[in-house]
């Protein structure tokens, strides 16, 4: 028996927002839950699993999920936890199908990094005796990134702040994401410095919301009466944990999970796909990972960020529902590939989506899709 | 998007909470010498097999997970090899002479005099004499500074053993709409509400938008009684770390009449013996508010205690 194909059936999303005040995470979760099945004629009965993605730093409690159960519909069913971005639980929830052992997954993903000190929750990732206590945490790191990233390659604030304006107004066209007037280049140059040649805006901005994809093997997607969007491959990679240590100006990981994911897909690069969702931590963090897909040269990163099929969704800069990032990024890539028309792209498509974590992209995760 | 609860909002502030645990680290060896040796003011690496020095000190490799051959102490001079600033903190990389790898800390000097290649030095701090890496306040300009050298490290300190450590994580949860409205009822009534199931007429508690066991909407919002059973329990009578009161004292599972899931909270005793006897799963119980104004939380319920037969 060969392998099942496996395909993104249908996804839902709450408002991405900088504070839910409002609701709780079950709110936010149950809401994802009950509307994700509509129009794909499943019901939760049909549901083999559920796996979810959530921090328990940021959410308060431990082993958060647990309180979670019955919002993500997982009662009496297998569940498990991914401490990781959706996209990796979406990675855990394909190979459960592919290998045939179930046939409907449910991925859930999560953040309500309003409740919480975002810059904590970057330090509690840190080595506690040399990096925490001289101040090393994910700004630092974002900002030294960039600074040498700049340094090499003679990019201009400007153009970083034209890239990210970009992501703002493609994030208000796609009314997902919660925002006042989109900002453009000169509000992003006058946002003020987080790190050092970063400011606030060029750093992806953190929001609360809740994201759920429903995955199923090919029978299921054919008669479902929806487009199939089909995952035909998936890598995932990790830099080492010593930022220091790592390449400069380059994301290997990156690199690493698009060739395994490519290679899967039988594409000759991420360069193939007709729609890019990335997940960069900061704008430089994006330039480093389109480089790293192989749809810029090193240290081109700007040209390709600027190309329409890039974050049509608006990518992570105006809204990054930490540890669900990846996740919504694989729910806007299947909707583009599901409806073309709507995305402004002439006919069936190929996808590539990008997830991170860690301090400055420590892991990373790519995933290809095809109708 | 979400369901409007069939009540009016409640515009309750965030719920304050803090996580804050003590720990013990453990440095390790290498990581334990080098913070021992902080106020000895050596600078302590690790070099590995293929001769390269690795500082601060590491116990394996970054990159390779190797284990080093043995500790050096490493000079207070290097090379600065990119930098941000975070705030008012100038943090940069540093490459001490001789050694491999690089590492971040504080730059104490102002931005336009700061270039990637620079020659600096670590300042020792008049301040921090104790073992922490910030013994080292952090690096200065020294352009005249000669190329330092890698040398063995003599006598080394013993390394740290334990470390006590502590991190405190302060958060700002929202209520959402159902347990605002619970907490609401419960500081402006004194009565616990709770919303029925999808299935029948008792009450879930705390209540919530969708059923846990049937993920259909729940129903509309019932008041419970203040009386119950206790269907699960147990007498504790050991001291840990997070009690919000002196022990013995017996933790219970209540069922209120009118709902159908248990809420947990305490009952005081006098001594074991006796609460062995009169505490027990089926043993119905009343609920002791507090005198005063109530806050909106549990604990405006005081404790449970056993309603006489």
């Amino acid at each position: 028996m060969g392998y099942s194909q496996v395909a993104v059936l249908a996804s839902a999303q709450t408002q991405l927002r900088p504070a839910w005040n409002d609701a709780q995470h079950i709110d936010l979760i149950s809401a994802v839950v009950g509307n994700v099945f509509k129009g794909t004629g499943l019901t939760l009965d049909d549901v083999d699993f559920v796996i979810d993605s959530g921090s328990d730093v940021l959410d308060g409690r431990s082993i958060s999920n647990c309180g979670f159960l019955g919002a993500l519909g997982a009662h009496h069913k297998e569940e498990a936890r991914v401490e990781e971005d959706g996209l990796w639980a979406a990675l855990y929830g394909v190979n459960k199908i592919r290998s045939g052992a179930s046939s409907v997954g449910l991925i859930v993903a999560y953040s309500k990094p309003s409740e919480s000190d975002v810059d904590l929750y970057w330090s509690s990732m840190v080595d506690p005796f040399y990096q925490r206590p001289v101040g090393f945490g994910q700004k630092a790191a974002l900002g030294i990134q960039a600074q040498r990233y700049l340094a090499a390659h003679g990019i201009t604030d400007r153009a970083l702040a034209d890239v990210v304006a970009r992501r703002w107004a493609a994030a208000a066209a796609n009314d997902k994401v919660a925002m006042g007037k989109a900002p453009d280049a000169d509000a992003v140059l006058g946002s003020g410095e987080a790190a050092l040649p970063l400011t606030n805006l060029m750093i992806s901005r953190p929001v609360d919301g809740a994201v759920a994809v429903l995955l199923c093997d090919g029978d299921i997607a054919r008669r479902s009466g929806r487009p199939p969007v089909y995952v035909t491959g998936m890598g995932t990679s990790l830099e080492t944990h010593s930022f220091a240590a790592r390449s400069v100006n380059r994301l290997d990981s990156v690199e690493k999970a698009a060739a395994m994911a490519c290679g899967k897909a039988g594409w000759a690069s991420g360069a193939a796909a007709d729609v890019v969702e990335i997940s960069g931590s900061s704008v430089i963090g994006e330039l480093l990972t389109l480089e790293g897909l192989g749809l810029a040269a090193a240290g081109r990163g700007i040209d390709a960020a600027m190309d329409d099929k890039v974050n049509r969704s608006g990518g992570a800069l105006p809204a990054d529902p930490i540890m669900a990032t990846g996740l919504v990024r694989l729910a806007e890539a299947a909707k583009q590939l599901a409806a073309p028309a709507r995305a402004g792209l002439a006919g069936p498509a190929k996808a590539l989506v990008h997830g991170t974590g860690g301090v400055a992209m420590q892991t990373n995760c790519a995933f290809t899709l095809e109708v | 998007m979400l369901y409007a609860p069939d009540t009016s909002p409640i515009d309750l502030p965030t719920f304050h909470s803090v996580i804050s645990l003590p720990y013990t680290l453990t440095p390790g060896r290498c990581a334990g010498t080098f913070l021992a040796e902080m106020p000895n003011r050596r600078i302590v690496g690790s070099r590995f097999a293929d001769g390269s020095v690795v500082c601060p000190a590491q116990d394996f490799s970054s990159l390779d997970g190797e284990e080093p051959e043995a500790l050096v102490q490493a000079p207070e001079t290097g090379t600065l090899t990119g930098f941000t600033r975070v705030g008012t903190d100038v943090i940069g990389l540093i490459r001490l002479d001789g050694c491999a790898n690089e590492f971040p800390h504080r730059i104490l000097a102002d931005l336009p005099a700061i270039a990637v290649g620079m020659r600096v030095a670590a300042r020792w701090s008049d301040d921090d004499k104790g073992t922490s890496i910030l013994a080292i306040e952090g690096f200065v300009p020294a352009p005249d500074a000669p190329q330092g050298e890698v040398k063995p490290l003599v006598g080394p300190a013993e390394p740290l053993g334990v470390i006590p450590y502590a991190m405190a994580l302060n958060y700002e949860h929202a209520y959402g709409p159902y347990y605002g409205r619970m907490f609401d009822e419960i500081r402006e009534g004194g009565r616990v509400m709770g919303v029925r199931g999808s299935g029948g007429d008792d009450a879930l508690l705390p209540p919530r938008e969708i059923d846990d066991i049937t993920h259909k909407r729940t129903g509309t919002w019932k008041a419970c009684a203040d009386t119950g059973t206790i269907r699960a329990c147990s007498i504790i009578n050991m001291e840990v770390y997070g009690q919000t009161r002196p022990v013995p004292y017996v933790y219970a599972e209540i069922v209120l009449d009118g709902a159908s899931t248990r809420m947990i909270h305490m009952i005081d005793i006098d001594d074991l013996e006796s609460a062995k006897k009169s505490i027990k799963p089926g043993t119905r119980v009343r609920a002791i508010w507090t005198k005063g104004e109530r806050k909106g939380a549990v604990s405006d319920i005081e404790r449970f205690e056993v309603i006489d037969a």
